[in-house]
């Protein structure tokens, strides 16, 4: 039988504030570091840098239209990815990662899927988010509570009908929200609301998702899930972040692993972390 | 293997730690069964006015003057700023003269026999993480981390260590914080600069997990619970405590709560002292 090819693969779609596609360069630095034989894919329609282009295994043009032009989240594409990817079996990830940590037996724990998500996300302190700031639609409307911003796939017919669906729904997404999500509706096409409603359709919650395993996962740096005593702006306004040598991070003293979901842009522009990666990239 | 509690009894002029060390080994005795040393610079105190037969050993250290002060709260309406005499418990492991040693503030009050466990444990660092508040109507996140930011809250209050190389690690760390204790206030974004016993064995805790939540050290059997001092320690008859505990909103108003059979941190020394007085009368 033959070997199953495997690898990751992000949507990346610049906008006018965020450089996506930087995102993704530094995601791929991050991932040659500690997962060296790892492919990782990038699916945009924007220009990468020539000197950052072997990052890449391949380098994928959105299918058909793009369906985000006029938006500035850009998730509108993000059902097409499962038609695009180069892989059997595929990790989605959001450009705003960075993978920290030898991630190698996570694929064998997917391998029992044929569609996984996450559900369980971790603050920076490595306790379980219990927060729900910003998943009051998820809990008001009791979807099931699912990431997106990292999660797999296998080609297989189940994987299939699961984004055929995540297609009309997003697509549709106005009509949907009318009929799944009575409370706290939210205002703008969201992928992860988009993929529960797809969950809820198919009945499917414990076929792609596991709430007993604490990994894959991801530490969530969104601010107001941290368990903090209020509120906050942006998390880099209130920990610092502390980078050596080796790449080991540290965010507020806390040493990082696994994967991490920066969320702010300006953390990888105000660290020494891009400069760092380049430096070893460069060296190799 | 020897085994023991052990209290540090350093008297600020106004509180008397002694005492508290007197009255706190004879609990100890009674529902621990094991011998209790003293760390105390009142010896001459000690030998002369208390009970000092209740000690295994009476280890002298000397009196300092330290400038290190704090308000102790006798209640929501009355307090006293004074001498806070804390900067000597990293030398516990150094000074103690059992193998394995239980180290108890003297405003620990003992009322049952779960710290035996604690010597048949494999662990060989025990300490309260998780704690739980008598009044149960204060924010207690103060008691979750050492600060908003920054890392778990590991209590001093109580610590089982046996002398082994990584708790002689452990102590080591705690004096080097100590030495250093501005740049970790800083580092680890404390709100103030008093030194805290429950902030350096948190930072050590936390850095010997490798900068992680982690098991370097083990969770004391049973669960941390305490009064502040903004409550007040009505009576006491054997292991039935009698607090009146403040009242949300109503300041210098308190509910009356009971407990029996349940070791508790008297945060309040000043209504211990009495308690420990109207006994000895």
């Amino acid at each position: 039988m033959m070997n199953k090819t495997k690898g990751i693969v992000v949507l990346a779609q610049n906008n006018e504030t965020t450089d996506y596609v930087q995102q993704a360069c530094l995601l791929a630095l991050s991932l040659k570091f500690t997962n060296s034989n790892c492919k990782i894919s990038i699916v945009t329609n924007d220009n990468i840098s020539a000197k950052y282009k072997n990052l890449f295994d391949e380098i994928i043009s959105i299918p058909w239209d793009d369906s985000a032009i006029d938006t500035e989240w850009k998730i509108e594409n993000r059902w097409k990815l499962y038609h695009c990817s180069p892989y059997d079996q595929t990790i989605v990830m959001d450009t705003d990662m960075l993978v920290l940590q030898d991630i190698s037996t996570w694929w064998t724990f997917l391998s029992n899927y044929e569609v996984f998500f996450t559900t369980k996300v971790h603050t920076y302190r490595g306790n379980e988010v219990t927060g729900d700031y910003y998943r009051k639609a998820f809990v008001n409307n009791n979807l099931p509570n699912l990431y997106s911003g990292f999660h797999y796939f296998e080609k297989s017919d189940f994987a299939l009908e699961f984004y055929t669906w995540l297609e009309l729904v997003v697509t549709n997404w106005q009509k949907f929200y009318e009929i799944f999500i009575k409370h706290d509706k939210p205002t703008w096409c969201s992928i992860d609301v988009c993929t529960a409603i797809v969950t809820l359709i198919l009945n499917c919650e414990d076929k792609i998702s596991n709430k007993i395993a604490k990994f894959p996962s991801f530490t969530h740096m969104k601010p107001n899930i941290q368990d903090w005593y209020s509120n906050k702006n942006k998390w880099k306004d209130c920990i610092d972040v502390y980078l050596d040598n080796n790449l080991q991070l540290k965010l507020g003293n806390h040493h990082q692993t696994g994967i991490l979901h920066y969320t702010e842009d300006d953390f990888i522009k105000l660290s020494m972390l891009k400069s760092y990666y380049k430096e070893l990239y460069n060296d190799n | 293997m020897t085994k023991g509690a052990l209290l540090i009894a350093r008297n600020n002029g106004e509180l008397d730690y002694a005492k508290q060390a007197v009255f706190l080994a004879k609990r100890i005795k009674q529902h621990l069964n094991i011998p209790t040393s003293v760390i105390t610079d009142s010896v001459d105190y000690i030998n002369d006015s208390l009970d000092h037969t209740v000690f295994d050993e009476i280890i002298p250290i000397g009196y300092t003057n330290d400038n290190n002060t704090r308000k102790y709260y006798d209640g929501t309406l009355a307090s006293k700023t004074l001498n806070f005499k804390n900067n000597y418990r990293i030398n516990a492991y150094d000074l103690s003269p059992y193998d394995e040693t239980l180290l108890l503030d003297t405003d620990y009050i003992i009322s049952n026999d779960l710290f035996k466990s604690c010597f048949d444990s494999l662990s060989d660092l025990q300490m309260f993480s998780k704690s739980q508040d008598i009044a149960n109507i204060r924010d207690s996140r103060e008691f979750i981390h050492i600060s908003e930011y920054s890392v778990d809250f590991y209590w001093a209050t109580v610590v089982f260590f046996r002398k082994t190389p990584n708790n002689e690690l452990f102590f080591n760390l705690i004096k080097h914080i100590q030495d250093n204790w501005s740049h970790y206030v800083s580092v680890y974004q404390l709100s103030s600069s008093l030194f805290r016993n429950d902030f350096a064995f948190s930072i050590a805790a936390h850095i010997l997990n490798g900068f992680m939540t982690g098991d370097y050290v083990s969770p004391l059997p049973g669960k941390h619970m305490y009064t502040t001092d903004k409550d007040i320690l009505w009576k006491l008859e054997d292991d039935n405590f009698t607090f009146l505990v403040e009242k949300k909103d109503y300041v210098g108003e308190y509910t009356a709560v009971k407990t029996q059979g349940q070791s508790i941190h008297v945060m309040n020394k000043f209504s211990l002292e009495r308690i420990i007085n109207d006994e000895q009368n």
